[in-house]
């Protein structure tokens, strides 16, 4: 196994960007839509082979074990060359989670299978009546012998419809006094008579996201993490590291990165307007990065993240919707187009990256509730 | 008469189409109507579009004594705010302010007018070019013996017209030619919109074509024509607006979170209010340009009053479209919603024409122009 540690930042950048270069196949480059498994699937296996599925996970559970300057390195470097994220719902979210709160026999089980890909995670949280108050969220879940018995509805479920697992949040306690009590975190296998799924189209006419309905559908007693009705509490240790993740540069950069080409190559540069808002993104996207790193230094220190976190996330990603609508801006008379467009020996999907960036600002806990959560837990502020 | 009791008797004349005009639009389906033609990528139906001609609709910027109802770009402006409300597809403002308004400054006569009018045909304005780089390039298609060469890009309506008008090059300069749709060497790439409509890119190669009128008085016809269209888009976009601020309005007011409608929480109330005011701003300059440009004749002054009232509405438009898809969180971005087919229409009108940063720069131009010449 590789000590990262032992590496210089300058040395490990250089290692990773030589394997994306050389291994990551030319025609998934800067993929315009989020993928299914089966299209990415080449590119997973190796680099599973090489050991780099999860660059955050500890070395002992087959992860990277990278620090926090390397991890935005390799993140960072993974957007410059256009790879994509993959099926990553469990090395991101679940994985981090069973590490921390799972027992000894849920991480032998479930680790190795999230790595290999064998199984691929859904985040069920939102439902129609729980998506910014969560915790009003009604999927219940009743022990019944050795299982749990699911029923109810989750929703906006991301790629659920190629997902063989699912991890979600559901209620097993209703007659807890707060709603945020009785809730816990289960592990459910998608493939069984009482799992539903329907695709939603998306407004760009993408099928990205799900409705899953639950019927009596069941999982083993031993998929509960943590303890029961405790489930509120270990989300929410989640969700600063999903924020910090959420709020890394690197979907702006990326951005900035196409509309950097795709306007040089319009001649959209010869516009000294043009020129002061392209200036004024780039500046955005560097000045959000120092402050990116500022947050990625306290983790290094082993420190846990406040709350002030989500400002990386309100940033970041109204910058990226800037950015794209700067790419509309550039694209003049094709700024309706739907697909790529073709500049020079580039060809840039103009409409793609802007409506990929406009719920950036709603998942993820959305920018008015991040809002909130600034003026109160940061500023201090009453109400 | 007093000059108030023309005022006012003309403000009732509009009144009166605005409604009849909106009543026809909601019978035959309001929004839902496009939805379906999208659905079923028909790009427009042709029995609305005969329906919106027996209500004068297209001749109604057209003089009387050519055929029309002679009631101005603001009338025009009027039916475009209905059609932008219902999201409708029909090649309304295309029709009103290019082909219309180029037949009817050059050849008022040409039977194809009476056709249009009437809603018999549509007619396609190819006056556009893409350059190497894939930006808007000078004009290079000719026009030589009856027979078109070269290529027009960013046709509006190409799809499903009966033909189109070409602004061409001719040996002594500029000329307009009618091509049929089925002319031989005519070929048209489709490009699919956001909305699901399409612009065509055309190439023509000894593509026969009929003269209609030449010389300069081409380009100054053909900028009067861009600069009604210009202008109409954006009543098409303050129609739009509107709407996308009342479905939003409609729905913060019974989506509930925290046990309470989001509408109750302060900054969505500010926002809304920013919304509404941005959308009100519009709808009162976007008005009062098509009024000034009724009364204007010279084009130099008409150009940045069309500037103007584009670069409002799309600011305007992107701003409320994007904004009420945030305020509907995930339901927003989802088709099965209407607000998204509201904000995919902004798109491509903004893009059509110009969009808000263009058209500021014509309008700051044009005005360092004027105070030149001063
Ligand atoms: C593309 C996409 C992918 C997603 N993927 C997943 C997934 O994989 N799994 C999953 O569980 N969920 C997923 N979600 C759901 C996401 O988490 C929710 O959309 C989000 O929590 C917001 O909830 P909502 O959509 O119900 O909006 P609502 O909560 O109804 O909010 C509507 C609007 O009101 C505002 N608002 C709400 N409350 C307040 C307040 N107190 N103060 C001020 N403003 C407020 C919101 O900011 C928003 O603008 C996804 C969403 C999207 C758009």
């Amino acid at each position: 196994m590789t000590d990262w540690s032992a590496m210089t930042d300058a040395e490990f950048r250089k290692e990773v960007r030589q394997f994306f270069e050389a291994e990551y196949p030319e025609e998934l480059r800067h993929l315009p839509h989020r993928p299914k498994f089966a299209e990415i699937e080449h590119w997973h296996r190796k680099l599973h082979a090489k050991g780099w599925v999860a660059p955050a996970w500890p070395a002992e559970f087959g992860g990277m074990g990278l620090n926090a300057a390397k991890l935005l390195i390799f993140y960072e470097e993974q957007q410059r060359w256009g790879v994509n994220r993959g099926r990553d719902m469990g090395v991101q979210m679940v994985g981090p989670l069973i590490i921390k709160f799972g027992t000894q026999e849920q991480k032998d089980y479930w680790l190795p299978r999230i790595l290999s890909c064998e199984d691929i995670w859904c985040q069920g949280y939102s439902e129609p009546g729980a998506g910014s108050d969560l915790a009003n969220l009604r999927t219940r879940a009743e022990i019944d012998g050795d299982d749990f018995v699911i029923n109810g509805q989750k929703i906006w479920t991301t790629m659920a419809h190629d997902a063989t697992h699912i991890f979600m949040l559901v209620r097993t306690d209703p007659d807890a006094p707060k709603k945020q009590q009785g809730i816990s975190f289960l592990l459910a296998p998608m493939d069984q008579p009482g799992v539903e799924v329907r695709t939603i189209t998306t407004l760009s006419g993408e099928t990205e996201f799900c409705e899953v309905f639950f019927d009596n559908a069941r999982t083993p007693r031993e998929n509960l993490v943590g303890e029961l009705n405790k489930g509120w509490t270990m989300a929410k240790a989640l969700l600063s590291f999903e924020r910090i993740f959420i709020g890394s540069p690197s979907l702006a950069q990326n951005a900035l990165g196409q509309l950097e080409s795709f306007a040089r190559g319009r001649g959209a540069f010869d516009d000294p307007v043009f020129r002061d808002r392209f200036a004024q993104a780039a500046l955005d996207v560097e000045d959000h990065a120092a402050l990116y790193a500022r947050f990625a230094d306290q983790l290094k220190r082993g420190e846990t993240l406040g709350a002030d976190v989500s400002m990386l996330k309100i940033w970041v990603t109204e910058c990226f919707q800037r950015i794209t609508e700067l790419m509309i801006e550039a694209a003049g008379p094709d700024g309706g187009s739907i697909g790529p467009l073709q500049v020079g020996n580039v060809s840039v999907d103009v409409l793609a990256s802007f409506y990929k960036a406009r719920p950036t600002t709603i998942y993820g806990g959305s920018n008015e509730i991040q809002r909130n959560i600034l003026s109160k837990a940061v500023l201090g502020l009453p109400g | 008469m007093t000059q108030t009791d023309i005022l006012s008797s003309e403000q009732e004349d509009l009144r009166l189409l605005r409604e009849s005009a909106r009543t026809l639009f909601e019978r035959a389906g309001g929004s839902d109507r496009a939805r379906k033609l999208r659905d079923a990528r028909g790009g427009f139906d042709a029995e609305m579009v005969r329906e919106l001609a027996e209500a004068g609709v297209f001749g109604v910027a057209v003089p009387e004594d050519q055929g029309g109802l002679g009631m101005g770009l603001a009338a025009g402006g009027v039916i475009a705010e209905e059609v932008g409300r219902v999201i409708a597809p029909e090649p309304v403002v295309s029709t009103i302010g290019l082909s219309l308004g180029l037949l009817r400054r050059l050849c008022p006569d040409h039977p194809k007018m009476a056709q249009l009018i009437g809603g018999e045909i549509s007619l396609a304005v190819a006056w556009q070019e893409r350059g190497p780089d894939g930006a808007p390039a000078d004009a290079t298609c000719r026009y030589a013996d009856g027979k078109l060469t070269g290529g027009k890009a960013w046709v509006v309506g190409a799809i499903g017209s009966h033909g189109f008008l070409v602004v061409a090059e001719q040996d002594d300069g500029p000329v307009l030619v009618l091509a049929e749709a089925d002319a031989q060497g005519l070929v048209i790439d489709k490009q699919t919109q956001a909305d699901g409509s399409s612009l065509g890119e055309l190439s023509f190669s000894g593509t026969p074509a009929a003269e209609l009128a030449s010389s300069g008085a081409v380009l100054t016809a053909l900028a009067e024509a861009v600069a009604d269209a210009t202008a109409l888009a954006a009543a098409e976009l303050v129609g739009l607006s509107e709407r996308a601020f009342e479905i939003t309005l409609d729905y913060i007011k019974t989506r509930e979170q925290f046990d309470k409608p989001i509408g109750s929480f302060q900054v969505i109330q500010h926002r809304a209010v920013d919304l509404n005011v941005m959308c009100e701003v519009a709808q009162a300059g976007v008005r009062e340009a098509l009024a000034q440009m009724d009364s204007e004749t010279d084009p130099k002054v008409r150009a940045p009053i069309a500037s103007r009232a584009k670069a409002r509405a799309v600011t305007a438009a992107k701003k409320i479209t994007r904004d009420a898809i945030q305020l509907h969180g995930a339901v927003g971005y989802t088709d099965e919603f209407d607000i998204g087919l509201y904000l995919n229409r902004a798109l491509v009108l903004s893009a059509w024409l110009g969009d808000d940063a263009y058209h500021r720069r014509i309008w700051f131009e044009a005005r360092e122009a004027e105070g030149a010449a001063q």
